[in-house]
């Protein structure tokens, strides 16, 4: 009776495994943690595409990783940027907030200037300034 | 006579004719809206950008303290930030951002604070007076004192040498619990601004 009990715990864990995506165990409408509502996200690179967006003079800093999470009822968010050329890079970015309807759940934010060396990675972060904000989008500016 | 003053004519024509260029190539000043939410480097002083940016990382880390977290909507008043740079800024401009930030984020409230408090009495006692509605007007000693008291400094570091100037600004936030005086939450954010002249 155990014995069977063994073997079918184990293929469901075989199924499971099987099943999972490289996302992992995520709840719909949501992949490495960030909203994305039904957009198809299927990579980093997707999930980088659909929530960057360049407003003014287009910089060359690309942003090569985002991750999401809940702090209290507020999303935070981290980005990774990087600058892969031999110059020092200055830029401008800043994030705006959407609520449930798509709507904006906050004021427009203010540029914050960044600087980055050259061939460096920085790590931006932000937290929602409500938890009407569900989701955002990064805005990046070119400050040269 | 008249050869005189067509001489005298003809040696002004250089100063006419400068007058006339430099009257045609005045252009009249021009007033345009900016955005007042772009970045301002208009000199290396402390700017709308330095008091946007301190403002809005101040508010967002305070969103994710533990007594903030809670959800129990604590009772904060606003305290001095105290200038310790070398050139004037208006802290209160800071504070009042970073308190407006917090109240529309609806997860705090504030009690009357030090400066407010005088024009607070001075209503409590004008509703007080014969011209109102006893039963409608504001009762003395209902005041909510405040649980938490938010008190900051900023600090700046200025080095010139001939042509450049740095200036690195320091702004420092701490909410203290008013009635165990542990500090609850506290923050810093680092400015640093350069101008090369020339």
């Amino acid at each position: 009776m155990n014995r069977t009990w063994t073997i079918v715990a184990l293929l469901a864990a075989a199924l499971a495994a099987g099943c999972a995506t490289k996302k992992g165990f995520e709840k719909p409408g949501f992949a490495f943690g960030c909203p994305i509502g039904d957009a198809r996200v299927s990579s980093m690179e997707d999930l980088v595409k659909l929530k960057v967006v360049s407003e003014g003079k287009r910089t060359t800093i690309a942003p090569t990783e985002m991750r999401c999470t809940m702090t209290g009822d507020l999303l935070k968010i981290d980005t990774n940027l990087n600058n892969d050329s031999s110059r020092v890079k200055r830029i401008a970015y800043k994030f705006r907030w959407m609520d449930r309807e798509g709507m904006r759940a906050w004021e427009e934010e203010a540029w914050k200037p960044l600087l980055m060396y050259e061939n460096s990675n920085i790590t931006v972060s932000a937290v929602s300034p409500t938890n009407k904000a569900v989701d955002y989008r990064l805005i990046l500016m070119s400050q040269e | 006579m008249i050869e005189s003053s067509r001489a005298r004519l003809l040696a002004l024509l250089p100063l006419l004719a400068a007058v006339a260029l430099a009257a045609g190539c005045a252009t009249p000043d021009k007033t345009r809206y900016g955005d007042a939410k772009g970045i301002e480097t208009v000199t290396n002083q402390f700017g709308s950008t330095d008091l946007q940016m301190i403002a809005e990382s101040m508010t967002r880390s305070m969103l994710q303290a533990p007594v903030i977290i809670s959800g129990n909507l604590p009772i904060v008043t606003v305290q001095e930030v105290k200038n310790k740079t070398s050139e004037y800024i208006d802290t209160r401009a800071i504070t009042d951002s970073i308190r407006a930030e917090l109240q529309k984020g609806g997860k705090v409230r504030f009690a009357v604070d030090a400066a407010a408090m005088k024009q607070q009495v001075e209503e409590l006692e004008r509703q007080q007076s014969v011209y109102y509605d006893k039963e409608e007007a504001a009762q003395k000693g209902k005041l909510v004192g405040a649980q938490y008291r938010m008190e900051g400094s900023i600090t700046s570091i200025v080095k010139q040498v001939k042509d450049v100037k740095d200036v690195y600004y320091k702004f420092n936030l701490q909410l203290w619990n008013i009635r165990n005086g542990l500090l609850e939450w506290s923050d810093e954010q680092e400015i640093r601004k350069t101008t090369t002249k020339g």
